[in-house]
């Protein structure tokens, strides 16, 4: 209960967001979609080929620029695909919910859903 | 709904400030590559003693940094359009309201089918009941109802305000002499707070906006006692 209340006492926790995480002080990588996934995917892609790169040529310098450009690659590469399916998984996610609430509505009215559908494949047997 | 030392967005009660908040999303993230390459080429510049003087011309990285800005700037604007143009779509309203502001309250007119019109004045912080928030509490509360579009006609009696409601996206100027059209659309029952946002006196800080938005039937009650 101690626990309870005292995040309770914090209005900024009655949000069920996760506690904030901000790079450089402005992206927040635990609350914004797809923001953690991409930096970590963008991370690991830019030392892979940074550590490739370094491997294969023994330039420090050159490799640190192949990091960061392939950090910025990756995390644009990542983002842009997974802020696009969240975008299109959202859209679905009101239409399931516009379908849930107008099956309680009017279930078993004229308006239901499901009998405009069984109708019309009775229309077209 | 607001709390001390917020940096963030309240959460989003409309579907216009979702997409605002994805669409911020969107540019904070272009805005955090650009300052890590950026101090990527700080550290790099402080980080050597080879000089370079006699530097006469450099067309291909002249090149690269016009044209990449523009790509970043054009990613950037077409969603912004998108959602400049969502926020203009008129959709059938139930309801309007006018809001009109004075120097220092807000007076609001339901005239669609009876004549209702109150202020809606600040409540004093030493008349605040506990677990009320300062600065932000309205003796009369604008009730709505929920999930339903509603035109808001905004505008003043003497001077420049601004109505906004931060969790609904919503911000207009009160123009003397004009009326600014904002449509809303809560997705959720609740309260959301608001502060005028345009400069209009000694007391500008201390007008807030208190939206109650609740069920259709809540709001008919409520518009019957308030006649």
């Amino acid at each position: 209960t101690r626990a309870v209340a005292s995040i309770f006492s914090r209005p900024e926790a009655w949000s069920l967001a996760a506690e904030p995480f901000k790079l450089l002080g402005i992206l927040d990588v635990q609350n914004v979609p797809c923001a953690r996934h991409s930096i970590l995917y963008g991370s690991l892609g830019s030392v892979i080929a940074a550590l490739g790169h370094f491997l294969f040529t023994s330039r420090v310098r050159r490799s640190c620029d192949v990091a960061v450009g392939v950090f910025i690659l990756g995390t644009l590469g990542c983002w842009f695909p997974c802020r696009y399916n969240y975008a299109k998984q959202r859209i679905q996610q009101r239409i399931v919910q516009e379908g849930i609430k107008n099956k309680i509505l009017f279930e078993s009215t004229h308006l239901d859903p499901e009998r405009k559908q069984i109708g019309t494949k009775s229309d077209n047997s | 709904m607001p709390y001390p030392m917020q940096l963030g967005f309240q959460d989003a009660t409309s579907p216009i400030m979702e997409e605002l908040m994805y669409f911020h999303d969107h540019t904070l993230m272009i805005v955090f590559l650009i300052s890590s390459l950026v101090l990527y080429v700080l550290i790099l510049m402080l980080t050597t003693k080879l000089t370079h003087t006699s530097t006469m011309d450099a067309q291909e990285v002249e090149t690269i940094w016009t044209i990449l800005p523009a790509i970043i700037l054009v990613l950037i604007a077409l969603p912004s359009l998108r959602i400049l143009y969502m926020m203009d779509e008129i959709f059938n309203p139930y309801l309007t309201v006018k809001a009109m502001g004075h120097q220092w309250y807000w007076s609001y007119e339901y005239t669609d089918y009876e004549d209702l019109s109150f202020d809606s004045y600040m409540v004093p912080t030493q008349d605040l009941n506990p677990g009320q928030l300062r600065l932000l509490e309205v003796d009369n509360r604008v009730v709505l109802p929920m999930e339903l579009p509603i035109r808001m006609l905004i505008s003043s009696e003497d001077v420049l305000h601004a109505w906004t409601v931060p969790s609904l996206g919503l911000k207009a100027d009160a123009v003397p002499g004009r009326l600014n059209q904002a449509t809303l659309t809560s997705t959720r029952p609740g309260v959301y707070f608001g502060q005028c946002s345009e400069i209009c006196g000694s007391n500008h800080s201390f007008m807030p906006i208190v939206l109650e938005m609740s069920t259709l039937k809540y709001f008919e009650n409520w518009s019957h006692m308030m006649q």
